[in-house]
C-alpha cells in the first residue's frame, strides 16, 4: 500500500498562517493503514497546531474530518458543505488524494501535511519499507522476485556496479546489494539464465500522466471520435 | 483489530447525517429483495461463507438499524455496528447488487456515522 509521513511541524505551520479556519482531512485508506493520516493522526495534529498557534498569541479554528477515500470522489462529495466556510484545507492522504481534494474545490487552497513515501510493505506497526516506485512496467519476474529499481541505489538493470561489496552497496555498508540478493535468490531457484540476457533501458513511462483502464472496461471509457 | 471506543452517543449529529441520505437509505432498505446475490461478490463471504459477511447483511445491520432506530442507539449497539463496518468490511467496493442498490455508499455512511461519534478502526492496536 502507499506509505506517507507526516510533514515537519513547521512547514505545516507556514503553510496555513496566513488563515482563519482550517480544515485537516484525514484518509480512512492507506494513510489510515500506515499510522500518517488516519482519523487518529488528524486529531493530534488538530490538537498540536491548535496549542502552537494559541502560544504564538493567534487564534484559529480547526476542524477535522477523515473521508474513506480520498482519491475517490464518491467519499470526497462527504467535505461539499465543509470546505466552503473554511479558508485552507489540510490533507492528510497520498499526493493523488490531496489533488482529487484540490480538484474538487478548486476555490480554496489545498496543503497536503503528509509526504507520500511509498509503495511498500508492513514489516511491523509504523515501520514500511519502500518495495515499488509504480515504474509502470514490473520486471520482478525475472530479477527473482526483487526490484532493482526500488533496491539497487543506482536502478541497474543488468547486474551490479562495481561498487559492490561483500554483498553489500557502497552507498551503505548497512544497505545490502540488491544484484547480490537477486543473484542468490535466481541461483537457488536454478534459473540464473534470466539474468544472463541483456535487458533494455526502462522506458520510463511515469514520465507523462498514466490512465490505468483494466481489460473489459475499454469500451466503458472510449472517447467518442 | 480494534476499534476505538466512544465515550458517549450523540444521536442528533447521528439524526442530521441520516436526514441529509434519506432518501437513498429508504430506496435501498425497500429495494433490497433479500437475494443474497451480493454474496458471492464479497471476497470475506466467499472465504469464509458465514451469512454476516454478505454485503447486505452488513448493510442491513449498520446503517439499516441506524435508520430504524432513527438514530437512538446506545454504545454498544454503536460499537457492534462498527465491529461490522471495519471488521467485516473492508470496503473494497466491489460487492454488486442486481437491483442497483449502492452497497459500499451505504456501509460508507455507517462508517461516516461511526466515525463521527468516534468509533473508527485503530491500526496501530492488535
Amino acid at each position: 500500500m502507499i506509505k506517507v509521513k507526516r510533514k515537519p511541524f513547521q512547514e505545516i505551520v507556514e503553510a496555513i498562517q496566513r488563515y482563519p479556519t482550517v480544515l485537516s482531512v484525514g484518509c480512512g485508506g492507506c494513510a489510515s493503514v500506515c499510522l500518517g493520516g488516519g482519523q487518529k493522526e488528524v486529531r493530534l495534529l488538530n490538537e498540536e497546531l491548535r496549542e502552537y498557534f494559541l502560544q504564538q498569541g493567534q487564534e484559529k479554528q480547526f476542524t477535522e474530518y477523515t473521508v474513506e477515500r480520498a482519491c475517490n470522489m464518491d467519499y470526497v462529495r462527504e467535505l461539499d458543505e465543509l470546505v466552503p466556510k473554511k479558508t485552507v484545507v489540510l490533507v492528510m492522504a497520498c499526493a493523488a488524494g490531496t489533488q482529487l481534494i484540490a480538484e474538487r474545490f478548486p476555490d480554496t487552497p489545498v496543503f497536503p501535511s503528509v509526504n507520500t513515501v511509498a509503495i511498500g510493505v508492513d514489516r511491523d506497526i509504523g515501520l514500511y519499507e519502500e518495495r515499488c516506485r509504480a515504474c509502470g512496467d514490473c520486471v520482478v519476474g525475472y530479477s527473482g522476485g526483487i526490484c532493482p529499481i526500488t533496491r539497487c541505489a543506482k536502478g541497474l538493470f543488468n547486474g551490479p556496479c562495481g561498487g559492490t561489496n561483500q554483498g553489500m552497496c557502497e552507498v551503505d555498508d548497512a544497505i545490502p546489494c540488491a544484484w547480490q540478493e537477486i543473484y542468490e535468490r535466481l541461483k537457488r531457484q536454478d534459473r540464473l539464465q534470466d539474468v544472463m540476457k541483456i535487458r533494455p533501458p526502462m522506458e520510463w513511462r511515469n514520465q507523462i500522466q498514466r490512465t490505468v483502464v483494466q481489460a473489459g472496461y475499454e469500451e466503458r471509457y472510449m472517447q467518442e471520435e | 483489530m480494534a476499534i476505538a471506543q466512544a465515550r458517549n452517543v450523540d444521536p442528533a449529529l447521528i439524526q442530521r447525517t441520516l436526514a441529509q441520505h434519506k432518501p437513498q437509505i429508504r430506496f435501498t432498505l425497500a429495494v433490497c429483495a433479500h437475494c443474497s446475490m451480493c454474496a458471492h461478490s464479497c471476497f470475506l463471504y466467499e472465504s469464509r461463507r458465514e451469512p454476516k459477511y454478505m454485503p447486505s447483511h452488513k448493510m442491513i445491520h449498520s446503517i439499516g438499524y441506524l435508520f430504524r432506530k432513527k438514530g437512538n442507539v446506545g454504545l454498544q449497539e454503536l460499537h457492534s455496528i462498527g465491529n461490522i463496518v471495519w471488521n467485516r468490511c473492508v470496503l473494497c467496493m466491489r460487492c454488486y447488487c442486481p437491483l442497483g442498490v449502492d452497497i459500499p455508499y451505504m456501509i460508507g455512511l455507517a462508517r461516516r456515522i461511526c466515525r463521527e461519534q468516534g468509533v473508527y478502526r485503530l491500526y496501530d492496536e492488535g
